[in-house]
């Protein structure tokens, strides 16, 4: 009788303690996945309730520093309790706790004065938490029965509590490391193109830092991943046991290496056995290393390592985890880098452009003063940079006459871009002639300024005007020469046609096919010197127009009784028609002679066999007076659209083919057209190849001012 | 036999015309600038008179106007020949009183139909 009670009570013992061990480890299991300070609390206090043990009400608070209140955080079995209860300072037995950092413990709570009756009687636990060091809060446990708790309940209580001390050290480190990454993330977002490379070195560095103190590692590294090269070069190294910044590592060396090449995380439980270990790393004590690619969406930037130096720490998944968190900073911190590198280049590029451009460029604030200048600028104005800058533009480079058109152009380029050509003054007074172009300056949609462009055009005008003298030049002497060739040319026209009369009459026939040939060619020899005559007269803007009245219809008859043996040769007919009101005519009768012949010779020789028709008749213009079409057409051989394309210009016979065959100066044509010009007209064609051509004149039937050719 | 005064500087042109003149039957007496045209066409009467514009000394239109003056030269033909195809050149002839104008290089059977029609006004009128 007496043995059974101790069996039973010693069955008891161990029921217990198993009990306790096992609330201990249901602590730990979930704790280990809380990330969470709040999570913490919760595992707590779920996974130390336990009836059988007497852990009936479960509660964790923790000190306001501020009020010094008990605030609740988690809580099981009180169901009446407030979710966020304050209990004050002064009151309840949990105080004790707090105050002096160690466990108390209640045997019967009815005997306390203190106490804050949720049990009518029972039992309380109030073990401290730490913190590094300093007491953060107290975990109350009651029974509801007196005299529950001994030793081996304080041993398993002090051992959750410090457990549950660690978490929330991690959780809080882990929560103000997420903030100060997302800080750091949006300093970086905010930071971007103010970031330098010296910056960037520094900012991971300090990623590194702290990724080391929060893992508890011994050390680490961070590379960047240098696209040129496919190489990752480390930037950041803290206690690996030698300064590595500046290593060169090529994807698959070592562990940074593999996980840029894979770029998936590893850990390497024992690094000295891992076939992939770098010899860089030979003289140092590495034990285990967890690596991660640092990644911007699937681009690689970098990577990150952490070491541990000591055999007895391994790498979890719950360090994988917080070295993921330390990861995209990196990553941003070093895309930043890249961005402000190209927007480095891109603005040395342009001020390049700006430096070398032989281009006169200026820019100028609101209030037309000038912010600044390129070398072409002080070049072109002789001001140099710092002479200029805030003087108002349209005061530095102006005359007096010049001055209220070059505040138009300003005023104007703020609101648009303008152009224009005019003179400016240079420093020493001279004036330079300018092409200027002014556009304003609009930064994110804001007017800030404009920016003049100034091209020195000086020479470009000389040369223009050189070359339109030289072109003057060579009218005047093509003119002169074309006379001169005249005289001696009409000697050699006249004597043989005159040589050509007398075999005639003397009889010696077998000359005169030769003595044909002189004088023909000699007729289009001075025919062509006519016609350049004409053309450099009009190029040299030197053909006048000789305006006086005429009959149409008899100038008509007149021309085709001219041109009508020319015409018969290729055994053409000519029809000619003139209506019956197309009446006088006031215009140039010369120019308009030699129009209507060039057209009806062109006709003649293009033809055979065929049909030329002349006709002339008057249209009614209303306003702009009456014109008078003249009409040649013919059933020649006609043109393509290619060859009409160009039939008007100087030297442009349709082929070379033609001139051969047909003859001519490949001029007439130009000077028909030039003359219809002058004389207020045009001239078209229209035409279908293996058909013929209708070139169609139109003029105006009264010629007012006599025109100068341009 | 009509009798016609060629007043041309030109060695050459004065060389062809003249004889391609002859050869169709006139008579052609030559002078060699202005002032022997004035004279020979004041001493002697022709019944044609071609005359070149421009010519040294005094020129063909002053030489006309000179002969206009001339008491018994108001109606002797003058056919004014110019190197310039040019309508004023015509004009300023006809003002400086010549009958007709022809142009250079001369066409013969143009300038003879020229002639031709002048001579038969001064024989109506004869």
């Amino acid at each position: 009788m007496e043995r059974e009670p101790r069996v039973a009570s010693a069955t008891q013992e161990v029921g217990a303690v198993r009990r306790r061990q096992a609330a201990l480890l249901r602590l730990s299991t979930a704790i280990a996945s809380a990330q969470q300070e709040v999570d913490v609390y919760r595992s707590m206090v779920n996974g130390l309730h336990d009836e059988d043990l007497g852990y009936n009400f479960l509660g964790v608070f923790l000190l306001d520093d501020e009020t010094g209140d008990r605030v609740l955080q988690a809580s099981v079995g009180w169901p009446e309790a407030p979710h966020d209860w304050h209990v004050h300072r002064g009151e309840g037995l949990s105080e004790r706790a707090l105050e002096d950092g160690e466990l108390h413990y209640t045997h019967d709570v009815t005997r306390e004065s203190r106490y804050l009756a949720s049990l009518a009687s029972g039992s309380e636990v109030d073990v401290p938490l730490r913190v590094d060091g300093k007491t953060i809060g107290v975990l109350v446990v009651e029974s509801r029965e007196p005299h529950a708790f001994g030793d081996e309940d304080f041993e398993i209580l002090t051992a959750a509590a410090n457990q549950a001390s660690i978490a929330i050290g991690r959780a809080r480190l882990f929560a103000a490391e997420r903030q100060r990454a997302d800080e750091h993330k949006a300093l970086l977002d905010t930071m971007g193109d103010l970031s330098s490379e010296l910056e960037l070195s520094r900012v991971l560095q300090a990623v590194l830092e702290r990724a080391v103190t929060l893992l508890g590692v011994t050390g680490g590294e961070v590379a960047i991943y240098d696209e040129a090269t496919s190489k990752l070069v480390v930037v950041a190294s803290e206690n690996i046991g030698k300064d590595s910044t500046g290593t060169s590592i090529a994807l698959g060396e070592g562990a940074m290496g593999t996980v840029a090449q894979t770029h998936e995380p590893l850990i390497i439980p024992s690094y000295h056995e891992w076939l992939g270990q770098s010899v860089q790393y030979a003289d140092v004590l590495v034990h285990s290393v967890m690596a991660a690619p640092l990644m911007i969406g699937r681009r690689l930037v970098g990577a990150i390592a952490t070491v541990h130096s000591d055999p007895d720490r391994i790498f979890s998944d719950e360090d994988l985890r917080l070295l993921n968190m330390f990861a995209p900073q990196a990553a941003i911190a070093i895309e930043n880098a890249g961005l402000y590198t190209t927007a480095q280049r891109q603005k040395k590029y342009f001020e390049e452009v700006l430096l070398n451009s032989p281009v006169a460029i200026v820019t100028l604030d609101q209030e037309h003063r000038i912010v600044s200048c390129n070398p072409a600028f002080e070049k072109l104005f002789g001001y140099t940079q710092d002479e200029a800058i805030d003087r108002l533009l349209d005061e530095l480079i102006t005359t007096e006459t010049t001055r209220s058109e070059a505040v138009d152009y300003t005023t104007e380029a703020l609101d648009h871009s303008v152009r224009g050509i005019g003179h400016r003054r240079r420093k020493d007074g001279t004036l330079v002639e300018v092409e200027i172009l002014g556009v304003p300056v609009i930064v994110e949609g804001e007017r800030v300024g404009l920016m003049g462009l100034y091209h020195d055009i000086t020479e470009l005008q000389r040369a223009r005007r050189e070359a339109e003298d030289a072109n003057s030049a060579k009218s005047q002497f093509l003119a002169n020469m074309s006379h001169e060739l005249r005289t001696p040319l009409n000697a050699i026209i006249g004597y043989s046609e005159m040589l050509e009369e007398e075999a005639e009459d003397v009889g010696q026939d077998a000359f005169i096919p030769d003595l044909q040939k002189i004088h023909a060619a000699g007729k289009h020899l001075l025919a062509l010197i006519n016609e350049v005559l004409d053309l450099s007269k009009i190029e040299a803007g030197k053909m006048d127009l000789y305006v006086e009245s005429f009959d149409v219809a008899s100038t008509v008859n007149e021309v085709a009784t001219t041109v009508r043996p020319l015409v018969e040769k290729n055994a053409n007919k000519l029809e000619v028609s003139c209506a019956d009101d197309v009446g006088e005519m006031h215009s140039d009768l010369l120019k308009i002679r030699q129009t209507l012949l060039n057209l009806l010779s062109n006709a003649s020789k293009f033809t055979n066999e065929g049909v030329i028709e002349l006709t002339a008749h008057r249209e009614n213009g209303g306003e702009d007076g009456d014109r008078i079409v003249f009409t040649v057409k013919d059933t020649g051989i006609g043109m393509t659209p290619e060859q009409m394309d160009r039939l008007f210009e100087a030297f442009s016979q349709a082929d070379r083919s033609i001139s051969r065959r047909y003859g001519g100066t490949g001029l007439g044509l130009a000077v028909t057209r030039s003359f219809c010009h002058l004389m207020g007209g045009d001239v078209a064609v229209e035409s279908v190849p293996g058909e013929g051509s209708t070139f169609t004149v139109e003029l105006p039937a009264t010629l007012g001012q006599p025109e100068r050719s341009v | 036999m009509a009798k016609i005064l060629l007043v041309e500087d030109n060695e050459m042109n004065r060389d062809m015309l003249s004889r391609r003149l002859q050869r169709k039957g006139y008579e052609v007496e030559i002078a060699v600038d202005g002032l022997e045209g004035v004279e020979k066409a004041t001493t002697s009467r022709y019944d044609v008179i071609l005359m070149d514009m421009s010519l040294p000394e005094i020129d063909g239109w002053e030489v006309t106007r000179r002969l206009r003056t001339q008491e018994g030269m108001q109606h002797t033909p003058i056919i004014a020949l110019t190197a310039h195809a040019m309508a004023g050149d015509r004009e300023k002839a006809i003002e400086a009183g010549c009958d007709d104008y022809d142009t250079k290089p001369i066409e013969l059977p143009r300038l003879l139909s020229k002639i031709e029609a002048l001579l038969d006004g001064r024989r109506e009128e004869a």
